[in-house]
């Protein structure tokens, strides 16, 4: 591999790589605002500015300045050398780079850095990207003084509503044009652009549009600093007071990777942020995706409940165990949940085909819906792949519909609230359901269960190319929640068998967990 | 497994002496004996006391105490005066408009060690000139059990919303509840000099005393 020299450490690079780029896959940071890996360079933020040393024998290519003699308070002729931006050079073999080591780039940062600030509000207090905002991070590392513009600053537009979602601060933008390259290069709706010059340019919406559609929160999470900010978490939380998981976004069968970012004080969920992953979903989710989070608290099943009435865990397992009084092993039936986890449909497939010896097994799971071509998949739940693999000849639920009209089956547990198709008929049969959320199932359910979701436990979930991915916990456990595989453990023990697991790590021992290795094999095995 | 034996300590290591206790016989437990020996040896002094300061062989400690200029207030009728730098309970000022300063960045909150400030934020209505980029606390609370009077959200307040210049310290109450204070009570207390606002002006762009440019002659 190619190498090139980036403040005396050698840095390879893949051919095609700009010095930025390359610097950033060793773990070196130069400083941007433009520049984004996913999207294109346009080098207008002039952060990133680095020195080439040139070539032995080469003349530096340098350009007259004035300097500020500070001893006689005049101006003298200078010369410094032309700076390049490292986001737009690409890197060469030998090449030699100088940044935080030359005085130079130095000067330069805390220059642009100034120039970015002239016309800032500075209103971090009430700014929601405080806290996580490029403008203060490169401040302190870069430039820690004082304004020295004495003039009121540039008044341009606030709080203009881009669209559903976002609203713009012109006065906050750095105009480093992130949101409208996103917009035409990722999600292909060339719906923003920029229009004025110099200090009045600020970023504006296609006449007659609006910024819609199904990428619009990416815009706000590529913005560097609290010029976009999304309708949804804007004035909710401040950043610092938040921790972060490393979660999955449980909307579709692509599995977005995603950071959850919620308050510990109370227990709330505050929102998604992509959590960066080539191989899925690159750098980027959809709006749907992004708003997620909410169903860590929404249409959640908290409570236990028998006949439709509220109920503690151990009344509802007492029901449960007088509902499968005597009945025969022949009709009763199982359902995985296609929402829940490796682990959870786990311990319901070991209850029903080892325990209780079942072989009626079906798969259940929220219905197709909207895809496209960037991220969203057609199929709306984040573990089909995950139940087939457990369980490859499990039948929709549409054919236990029919298994119980004919009275082939007449007791079923199911995981999980959803169903893709009308499951009224299933008024016939005594259903259990462990669900984390409220759906079709759970309103037909003689028993609910109480099952903790996504956002509370650890859980293995295998997306749509056949990649097993885990998420971490991040909130405890709502209501009078558990894990659903302890639900089913303890339902096997209502119903009078011995469960063969009672921790995490011996489910997960069963599954053989996901390795590093496991992943990159995963996936050249879906390609 | 065998137990395993430890073994035990020498006696004489033990540096200690038996208490002998007081035979459990009826006088004992009655007590009323000891307390009328105790009240005896009481009263004993208090008359030779007394007879001693009416013969005024002994000084009287009260009047002593009024000779050298210590005197008890009538409180809370009669209020000591509190420094000028006291810290009382907290306050929420407004603008000269009668709107509150506070614009819920949480700064008093990220500050205060004790964790007693509790702010929800809220948008203005639609149509306010504030509405979009600025917010204010839809609930503001202020838990004065919790607070350790140290200031430091009065430092952190970047718009000099919150003061603790009212000179009230923090006052008994009945129940734990009534020491929540909410916004609308914490607005609703004065400060020393009697007044909702404070002697550091808000210059917003729009004021007379904002220098430069104002936002109606923005580009």
């Amino acid at each position: 591999m190619p190498t090139f020299k980036l403040d005396g450490k050698t840095i390879p690079f893949e051919p095609g790589d700009s010095i930025i780029k390359a610097a950033e896959r060793q773990g070196v940071e130069i400083p941007h605002y433009c520049w984004h890996p996913g999207l294109s360079s346009p080098a207008n933020c002039r952060m990133c500015l680095v020195e080439l040393v040139p070539k032995p024998g080469q003349r530096p290519m340098m350009l007259d300045v004035l300097e500020l003699d500070e001893a006689t308070g005049q101006y003298r002729p200078a010369q410094k050398p032309k700076l390049q931006p490292a986001c737009y050079t690409p890197a060469a073999e030998g090449l030699e780079v100088l940044s935080d080591t030359s005085p130079h780039v130095t000067q330069a940062r805390h220059d642009v850095q100034e120039r970015l600030l002239l016309n800032h509000p500075v209103d971090c207090p009430i700014c929601d990207q405080s806290g996580e905002c490029k403008l203060q991070d490169y401040w302190l590392e870069h430039d820690k003084s004082g304004k020295r513009m004495r003039d009121e600053p540039v008044h341009k537009s606030k709080g203009v509503e881009f669209g559903p979602t976002i609203v713009y601060d012109g006065e906050r933008c750095v105009m480093c044009t992130r949101c409208i390259r996103f917009m035409a290069e990722v999600a292909k709706d060339p719906v923003l652009d920029m229009r004025e010059r110099g200090n009045l340019n600020e970023i504006t919406v296609g006449p007659g549009r609006q910024l819609d559609g199904h990428y619009t929160f990416m815009t706000e999470h590529v913005c560097p600093v609290g010029a976009l900010t999304t309708k949804d978490f804007r004035f909710k939380a401040r950043v610092w007071f938040l921790r972060t998981a490393a979660s999955l976004c449980q909307g579709c069968a692509t599995g977005c990777n995603a950071h959850l970012d919620y308050d510990p004080r109370y227990n709330k969920a505050y929102r998604f942020r992509p959590r960066d992953n080539e191989q899925v979903n690159k750098y980027w989710m959809c709006d749907e995706g992004m708003l997620s989070y909410r169903e860590a608290h929404d249409g959640r099943v908290l409570e236990a409940s028998v006949r439709g009435k509220p109920a503690s865990v151990s009344e509802a397992l007492a029901a449960a165990k007088d509902l499968f009084a005597g009945v025969a092993k022949e009709s009763v039936a199982i359902v995985l949940g296609a929402q829940h986890s490796l682990e959870d449909n786990w311990a319901l497939r070991e209850l029903g085909t080892v325990l209780m010896d079942s072989r009626h097994v079906y798969v259940s799971g929220r219905p197709d819906g909207y895809e496209d071509t960037i991220l969203v998949h057609r199929d709306k739940n984040s573990n089909t792949q995950g139940v087939k693999t457990l369980a490859p000849g499990a039948r929709p639920l549409s054919a236990l519909l029919g298994d119980v009209a004919s009275g082939a089956v007449t007791h079923v547990i199911a995981l999980g609230g959803a169903a893709p198709v009308d499951a009224g008929d299933l008024e016939d049969a005594k259903l259990v359901v462990v669900a984390a959320h409220e759906g079709p199932l759970t309103k037909l359910a003689t028993v609910v269960l109480p099952a903790t979701s996504w956002a509370e436990h650890a859980g293995t979930y295998v997306n749509a190319r056949g990649l097993k991915q885990v998420a971490e916990a991040a909130l405890e456990p709502l209501g009078s929640s558990r894990t659903a595989w302890s639900l089913v453990a303890a339902l096997a023990s209502a119903l009078g068998y011995q469960p063969s697991w009672s921790k995490l790590r011996q489910i997960r021992a069963q599954l053989t967990a996901p390795t590093a290795a496991d992943a990159p094999a995963a996936a050249a095995l879906a390609e | 497994m065998a137990t395993a034996t430890f073994p035990k300590k020498p006696a004489d290591h033990i540096n200690a002496k038996p208490v002998e206790y007081a035979p459990h016989d009826l006088e004992v437990k009655s007590y009323l004996p000891e307390i009328f020996r105790g009240v005896g040896v009481s009263m004993k002094h208090f008359f030779e006391n007394t007879r001693e300061i009416v013969r005024g062989k002994l000084p009287d400690p009260v009047l002593d105490r009024y000779d050298d200029g210590i005197t008890t207030i009538s409180y809370p009728e009669q209020k000591r005066p509190y420094p000028e730098r006291f810290r009382g309970v907290h306050r929420l000022t407004t603008r000269t408009d009668g709107s509150m300063r506070c614009v819920a960045c949480l700064c008093c909150s990220t500050a205060c060690p004790a964790q007693c400030i509790y702010i929800e934020a809220g948008e203005y209505p639609p149509g306010d000139k504030r509405r979009g980029y600025e917010k204010y606390p839809v609930k503001f609370v202020v838990d004065e059990l919790r607070c350790i009077f140290c200031g430091y959200c009065v430092e952190a307040c970047p718009c000099d919303a919150i003061r603790m210049d009212t000179g009230m310290h923090a006052v008994p109450y009945d129940s734990r509840d009534q020491f929540i204070y909410d916004r609308d009570l914490l607005l609703s207390f004065e400060g020393r000099d009697g007044s909702h606002v404070t002697a550091n002006a808000r210059h917003e762009p729009g004021d007379p005393t904002h220098p430069g440019l104002t936002r109606e002659h923005s580009h």
